[in-house]
């Protein structure tokens, strides 16, 4: 029974039926879709008042393609080149130091008042990540993946699996993720045996523990991710991890003063010793909003471990968009870390200690980095983005350790194949 | 026929074969035999292809599975999506008339000639297995509640038209004319500028539009767009006197009084002129008031 008067529904069905069979034309067309090329090169240059120090080149290739509906393959290839050189742990002196390579089989010699660094630091790295991702259900998604990296003294091979779920009219997300990776360290030389003495001169070898040992790392993840509105989106994750094994740096040592601050006579440098485990926690919680067209990201994680480090990172990035595909992106960073319970820039003589580092990875430390990103996007889908940053990185309290500042050049480009 | 055949005409060649249960001619106006023959086997792999993969007819493919679900979510492919999306857009804006649920009516309406017509209860009965509102899809999921099922036949053989067409204008810039059982589409002008001469049945409501001209009564000059029936013929019921149409009003369940015998539209795609004539029908006695306001060249038969 058709009472109303009909209707014009010519328009509306004319858009519809276009766009169901350009719809179909389009995905039938590109019968298999494409694969999209993500590639990057990153030059990041380090150097201090005095010297230049760890320079690196890392090319990356990621390539993902849409396997079947919502099923992807993605495949993350990169390669790291470390040259130059990196702060030993030894503090300077006003007197100049000579210090054995990691081999044992040569010495090398720092001026006084400078930052002892190891000229031997080299590395290459090489790594693979190939991870599946697939609806398993209309609402839950899960990703598999796998990772194997390579360098000359470590080998790092892990398994991953990510479950997430939407709810709420897909506006809530809850994800969870485990992660197992078992790595082997291979240090020049063999791995000293902690807290023993370093050899000033080639003639002595260092204790040795082994040439091959193991670390493991565990990682649990759960998040939600929720739309707050049409243009804001929250996520919040806690991760829970834990480190087992060998987890010193083969090649770190500390000093040893008496109590006028200068060297000791014998054995000035013992080799680090960290704990054998590691429980680590972090909190990460992630804003990002779009304006009109411009998107703001912001994030903010804290961390903590047993070692007693605690971690703040505040991330601000802004993507303005200035038309016909061309848009900057500025970027702050600022980091800043509590010591590890066992860091000591140097040890009084006579200390006794169960762990002891003299890294500044694990001392106080503030960061920053500053940065601008500029892109160009196309109509094919292919993007080009340049990016400059300049970090500055300073040992807080009273660590004799210069600040390090390095320059970073990035490029991108993204297409499809 | 198993095989597409190939007849040399004037200026054209003309290919043939059988799909959806209908004869199936496609015209091309290109030069070389070898050339047609392989575009009328495309056409023909097409054509079977969207009958394999939409009958309702047949076990294995996905509207089987959907419908064999028991009210379990079926995960589809991209196509079927679009199809669906398709569906749930042609639902809304023809206000529930269009629902390809409807298929459960013929459970009880089997329209033979004959005089069965089934209690009111009944029809009444089966109406909350009825209803594209009581199915959930979110894509790629579609969710038919047990005792549903969904039937893509009545967009079917139109889309299988505008796919064809789609695929062979990959393959040249000739001009075709796609004609599966009735429901057919041209491609634009030929080489002398004209278009292809359609037969329909009764064109003395002919209202020329933009696009393709009226010449003689009963032939239709094609350039370029599609055009569909929708009809009646043998399939009705007849009791006290009264003829129940085999269009069935999905939203009560009965079917469509006085609606034409059949509608012939011409659209923009095949697509497009078969849900015109489609709806035309289901308004019945508003057949033409329907597609007066839709501005449509239209030939309705009553």
């Amino acid at each position: 029974m058709q009472l109303k008067k009909p209707k014009s529904i010519r328009s509306a069905l004319a858009v519809a039926t276009c766009s169901m069979l350009s719809g179909v034309s389009h995905h039938a067309t590109a019968e298999s879709t494409p694969w999209e090329f993500d590639t990057a090169l990153l030059y990041y240059a380090e150097s201090d008042a005095d010297n230049d120090r760890v320079t690196v080149v890392e090319p990356v290739i990621r390539a993902r393609k849409e396997i079947a509906d919502e099923e992807f393959l993605t495949f993350r290839f990169v390669f790291d080149s470390l040259t130059g050189a990196s702060a030993n742990g030894a503090t300077p002196q006003n007197t100049p130091q000579t210090f054995t390579t990691p081999s044992g089989e040569s010495t090398y010699t720092t001026n006084a008042n400078q930052t002892p660094l190891d000229p031997s630091f080299h590395d290459a790295r090489g790594a693979i990540n190939a991870e599946w991702e697939l609806p398993l259900s209309r609402l839950t998604k899960g990703i598999f993946s796998a990772n194997f990296s390579q360098e000359y003294d470590y080998t790092s091979m892990g398994l991953a699996a990510t479950l997430s779920r939407d709810f709420n009219n897909r506006n809530t997300t809850l994800t969870g993720g485990l992660s197992y990776n078992a790595d082997t360290v291979r240090p020049v030389g063999g791995a000293p045996e902690g807290l023993s003495p370093m050899p000033t001169t080639t003639a002595v070898k260092k204790t040795t523990i082994g040439s091959d040992l193991d670390k493991n790392v565990a990682d649990l993840l759960v998040g939600v991710t929720q739309v707050i509105n049409r243009n804001t989106l929250m996520q919040l994750n806690f991760s829970y991890g834990m480190d087992d094994g060998y987890l010193s740096d083969p090649y770190k040592i500390f000093s040893v003063v008496d109590n006028t601050g200068s060297l000791v006579g014998t054995d000035p440098y013992l080799f680090e010793k960290r704990p054998d485990s590691r429980a680590r926690q972090a909190i990460y919680w992630q804003t990002v909003h779009q304006f009109t067209k411009d998107v703001i990201n912001f994030s903010y994680r804290y961390y903590w471990d047993d070692w007693g480090i605690a971690s703040h990172t505040l991330d601000l990035k802004y993507r303005a968009e200035l038309g016909r595909g061309h848009y900057l992106e500025p970027q702050l960073r600022y980091y800043t870390q509590s010591k590890a319970d066992f860091y000591y820039f140097d040890t009084p003589d006579g200390s006794t200690l169960s762990y002891a580092s003299a890294d500044y990875r694990l001392g106080d430390l503030d960061t920053s980095t500053i940065g601008l990103k500029y892109g160009i996007t196309q109509d094919d889908n292919s993007e080009f983005a340049i990016r400059a940053a300049m970090y500055t990185q300073s040992s807080g309290g009273d660590a004799p350790f210069p600040d390090v500042t390095a320059n970073i050049i990035q490029f991108n480009y993204s297409f499809n194949f | 026929m198993q095989n597409p055949s190939l007849e040399k005409a004037k200026g054209y060649w003309i290919g043939r074969f059988k799909a959806m249960a209908s004869p199936c001619e496609i015209l091309l106006e290109v030069k070389k035999a070898g050339e047609a023959r392989q575009l009328v086997q495309l056409a023909s792999e097409e054509a079977l292809r969207v009958e394999r993969k939409f009958s309702r007819y047949r076990q294995d493919n996905l509207i089987y599975q959907i419908n064999q679900a028991q009210g379990q979510p079926v995960k589809v492919d991209t196509e079927t999506a679009f199809l669906l999306d398709y569906a749930q857009q042609c639902y809304e804006m023809s206000e529930g008339l269009f629902d390809i649920t409807s298929g459960v009516l013929r459970e009880i309406w089997h329209f033979d000639g004959s005089d069965h017509i089934p209690a009111a209860a009944a029809v009444a009965a089966l109406l909350p297995r009825v209803g594209w509102n009581k199915l959930k899809w979110q894509r790629p999921f579609l969710t038919v509640p047990a005792g549903m099922e969904i039937d893509l036949g009545g967009i079917g053989k139109e889309y299988a038209v505008d796919r064809t067409a789609q695929q062979l204008q990959q393959h040249t810039d000739a001009s075709l004319l796609i004609n599966y059982g009735g429901d057919l589409v041209a491609t634009g002008a030929r080489r002398d500028g004209s278009g292809w001469l359609v037969g329909v049945e009764d064109p003395q409501h002919a209202v020329s539009s933009p696009g393709a001209k009226q010449t003689a009564k009963t032939q239709y000059e094609l350039v370029r767009g599609g055009i569909a029936t929708s009809g009646d013929a043998r399939r009705y019921l007849l009791k006290d006197g009264v003829r129940y149409s085999h269009i069935l009003e999905p939203r009560n369940g009965w079917p469509v009084s006085n609606a034409p015998h059949s509608v012939t539209v011409a659209a923009g795609t095949c697509t497009e002129a078969g849900i015109l004539a489609t709806l035309a029908m289901l308004h019945g006695e508003a057949a033409e008031e329907f597609l007066q306001q839709q501005e449509v060249t239209y030939w309705c038969v009553r």
